[in-house]
């Protein structure tokens, strides 16, 4: 009763403040109160499957300072799908002030029959006041209670009933109010669209709605469809009941994976204007009440594109697609810029495709390009266009071709895989600008490019073909040719080495290096060339001349004699003083040798250089 | 599978022997040459191969090379042929062995490499420091012929100079000579060395993997366990053979037997 009256003063408050001071004066005896208290409320106490529950969980009080939410936790049988909406009124009556904070909720049942909202606990000042428990029943999907029938309400225990927010007493209006969410196909390729629609069922004035967070499409690429402005109202029967169709938003949806992808539930929030019985009420303003309606998940099958001929160019484009190349002139010259410009437009989307379907173009210097894409929506379906402005720039003088440009996209109508080509667009290119007075025109050179590889023709054979698999270092010739050196330089060595052994060849390899061997030992001697050595040192000298001469002539040193020697190099043709100086040089050194007292350093030094000088001269005078 | 070109070691075949298989093959010829000449039988195959017909061509081509004409243009035509028909480990095959024969030939490097990149399995690279990597193309990229030429052209040179120093009765002659033996020598010796990559090249025991994929096996034998795959196209070096199973071993140093029908050698 409290409550009610509460209520009734505070909606008169809210319009006419007199009417309302003497009504809530009238009916209202605790205006005083100074006594916080709580209370739950739900909008209804029968709902289906799918709805959303509404409670309100309100706290009155003279002040509402140290005062909590309500503890949710102990919620079992539903799901906290949104919420709280907090709200905080404060009035004044007759010097008394009241304050109510009221925390709104919308709930989700779990399961189907009688599910209870326990008693929730609110922490005020320190204590902890308790709700009422309140029993729900939940029917199963589609149990739409008809708009005139009364709900079958059965409030917990005797009490009155805490529920809607409609009067006390009298049984509220039930909202006819259905959410759905509903495709034009549901099953579909990947990268075709699909269009979702989310519709609101309705026979109640609908005054205002909103989504209750943003709609998110895990696996989609979705694109909006804008809606007019005035929303689409259908007058549809359903089961032979008047309805009001309202399309809420629709999106156009392309499967980025394929396999079986679900659209999860959306959730609105409905305004609606409830028909009251009170005519006070509906008199002075417009009762409405807020609810929540919640669609079901969607699941569409999203096949993959067929592998079987796919062209080589295909970068995932679906739909139905035209394809345009054209220059902005036909006629340039070189070095002079020429736009070209490739556009691709249809139903469908264009986003994945990236690579600008341009050949490589010889004697053209391209920049790269400026794409941009467009999107429209036309009778729910996406069209899109997207446009590569190229520059090229003509190199070299003559009848440029661009060549056909390819483009490959999926069909989904006639499920297959479908090419379009432009026309090859010729551009006449003539010679640049001469300057004039220079003789010859400048030309831009640029390198010879390779366009792309591919393999080497075949060879050709003008000169015939001969049997290569037997190379020259196979042969037999080759081992043969390999061969021969070695052996006629084996024989040449073989010869020569004989030939040395003879002892003509003995004589004559001592005849020549006589003179070598006299050198060597002279210097020897040259050592021994001190008083105490004095005697080797002759003997040596005296050796070394009779051995020169043995050696020149082939006769062992020992048998010399002067005489002989003297025979020797007289038959020799050796000039006269040349023998006299030998001979004087050999007798100093029998001299000495047998004579002791001369160990003089300075004749040792002058026999010793006589002596060379005289072998110099006889080497000179035999070879000569 | 066709026959491998002969390749015989001819040059260890004994010179008596020589005079018959010379009559043999001309023998051969002379019954060819009644009814299709090597040359017109390539002309066949390449009117075929223009044509798109490339099994045809392949036909021809190996007539040729059956007649005994292992000529390189023709296993390269045959090459391109098994490529356009998308048997990318046969016109490896050929390739390869086109550029036995021919190894300055660049239009046959560039097809065996396009080839290559067609293949599953990444040729291994072995790490090779620049001096002798390009010393290794070097010799790769030799032509033949002119290099045995060269090698004898100094072989005989540096014979020549050795067999002269006896001769020469100055010291001061023989030793400008001497050392023009060593330096004569050196070329020979590197001309020669030459001529033996080459011959060792052309013995390589290498094949090449023909199905798509091909387990490669801890043993001979169905039974032994699978210890990597290999696909078409991919170069393995031969080793020992027993029964129908044959040992594979990659660059990397791995290792296995395969069926003897799945490699072909090149």
């Amino acid at each position: 009763m409290i409550a009610t009256a509460h209520r009734r003063a505070l909606a008169l408050a809210g319009s006419v403040c007199l009417v309302a001071a003497a009504v809530a004066l009238g009916s209202s005896p605790v205006a005083a109160q100074d006594q916080v208290s709580v209370r739950a409320m739900v909008d209804r106490q029968e709902m289906s499957e799918g709805e959303d529950l509404r409670l309100t969980v309100e706290i009155i009080g003279p002040s509402l300072d140290k005062v909590g939410p309500p503890d949710m936790t102990v919620l079992e049988d539903f799901e906290l799908s949104a919420g709280p909406s907090v709200s905080t009124r404060y009035q004044w009556i007759n010097g008394a002030s009241t304050s109510s904070r009221s925390y709104t909720y919308a709930l989700t049942p779990k399961k189907l029959g009688h599910v209870t909202i326990p008693s929730l606990g609110v922490l005020v000042q320190g204590r902890t006041l308790r709700t009422r428990p309140i029993d729900v029943t939940v029917g199963p999907r589609g149990a739409i209670r008809a708009p005139n029938q009364p709900p079958p309400a059965t409030p917990r225990g005797a009490g009155p009933r805490e529920g809607s927010q409609g009067s006390q007493g009298r049984q509220a209006a039930p909202i006819s109010l259905r959410l759905r969410a509903e495709v034009d196909n549901r099953s579909a390729y990947v990268g075709q669209q699909i269009t979702l629609r989310l519709v609101l069922d309705t026979q109640t004035e609908v005054l205002n709605a909103g989504p209750l967070d943003n709609p998110t499409f895990p696996g989609f690429w979705a694109e909006e469809i804008k809606l007019p402005d005035q929303p689409e109202v259908r007058r549809v029967t359903l089961d032979g009941a008047p309805w009001n169709e309202i399309t809420l938003m629709k999106r156009a949806l392309f499967a980025t994976t394929s396999g079986s992808l679900s659209i999860p539930p959306m959730a609105w929030q409905v305004q609606v204007r409830r028909r009251s019985s009170d005519p006070f009420e509906s008199f002075f303003f417009t009762p409405t009440e807020t609810v929540t309606r919640r669609s079901d998940t969607l699941t569409v099958t999203a096949l993959p594109l067929p592998a079987a001929g796919k062209p080589a160019g295909f970068s995932g484009a679906v739909g139905s697609f035209s394809l345009a190349l054209s220059t902005d002139r036909t006629a340039s010259k070189v070095n002079d810029a020429v736009g070209l410009k490739i556009k691709i437009a249809g139903e469908g989307s264009l986003g994945s495709v990236v690579a600008p379907p341009i050949p490589e173009l010889a004697d053209f210097k391209r920049f790269d390009p400026k794409i941009s894409s467009t999107s429209s929506v036309t009778d729910d379906r996406l069209r899109s266009e997207k446009t590569w402005d190229y520059v090229v720039i003509p190199l070299a003088p003559g009848t440029q071709t661009v060549p056909p440009v390819e483009f490959s996209f999926f069909d989904p109508k006639t499920k297959a895989y479908r090419t379009v080509a432009s026309q090859p667009v010729s551009i006449q290119v003539a010679k640049g600008d001469e300057t004039p007075g220079s003789a010859l025109p400048v030309v831009a050179q640029s390198d010879v490019r390779l366009l792309r590889r591919d393999m080497h023709y075949l060879k050709l054979a003008p000169d015939g073909l001969r049997d290569r698999s037997h190379p020259f270092h196979r042969s037999p010739l080759f081992l043969v040719l390999l061969i021969v050196p070695v052996a006629v330089d084996l024989t040449l060595w073989g010869w020569a080495r004989g030939r040395d052994n003879s002892p003509e060849a003995a004589r004559s390899r001592r005849e020549r290096r006589a003179r070598g061997v006299a050198r060597r030992r002279l210097r020897d001697a040259r050592r021994q060339m001190r008083p105490p050595t004095a005697r080797a040192f002759y003997a040596s000298v005296a050796q070394t001349m009779t051995d020169y001469v043995g050696d020149k002539f082939g006769a062992a040193g020992a048998g010399l004699t002067h005489q002989k020697i003297e025979e020797l190099l007289a038959g020799s043709g050796a000039p006269e003083e040349l023998r006299a100086a030998y001979h004087h040089c050999l007798e100093a050194c029998d001299f000495a040798r047998f004579a002791p007292s001369s160990s003089d350093e300075g004749e040792m030094r002058r026999v010793l250089a006589s002596a060379e000088e005289t072998l110099a001269g006889l080497e000179r005078s035999l070879d000569a | 599978m066709i026959p491998a070109p002969r390749m015989r070691p001819a040059a260890f075949l004994p010179v008596a022997f020589l005079p018959a298989v010379m009559a043999g093959a001309l023998l051969a010829s002379v019954a060819t040459a009644r009814a299709a000449t090597p040359q017109s039988l390539f002309e066949d195959g390449n009117a075929a191969y223009k044509a798109g017909h490339y099994d045809q061509a392949v036909a021809a081509y190996q007539e040729v090379l059956a007649n005994g004409i292992v000529d390189p243009r023709a296993l390269y035509n045959l090459g391109n042929a098994y490529f356009k028909m998308g048997r990318i480990g046969l016109a490896i095959v050929q390739y390869e062995r086109a550029l036995r024969l021919a190894p300055s030939d660049q239009e046959i490097r560039d097809n065996l490499d396009l080839a290559r990149g067609q293949i599953h399995d990444r040729p291994p690279e072995p790490e090779l420091q620049y001096p002798i990597r390009v010393a290794r193309d070097t010799l790769e990229m030799l032509p033949s012929g002119p290099l045995d030429a060269a090698f004898l052209v100094l072989w005989f040179v540096t014979a020549g100079f050795a067999g002269a120093l006896p001769l020469v009765g100055s010291w001061d002659r023989r030793r400008v000579l001497a050392l023009a033996t060593l330096a004569a020598g050196l070329l020979a010796l590197t001309a020669g060395a030459a001529v033996a990559y080459q011959v060792r090249m052309e013995e390589a025991a290498v094949a090449i993997i023909l199905p798509d994929k091909v387990d490669v096996r801890s043993g001979p034998g169905e039974e032994n366990t699978v210890l990597f795959t290999v696909h078409e196209g991919t170069r393995m070096e031969l080793g020992n053979r027993l029964d129908t199973w044959v040992q594979v071993s990659l660059p990397t140093g791995l290792s296995g037997w395969v069926p003897a029908s799945s490699v072909e050698k090149v």
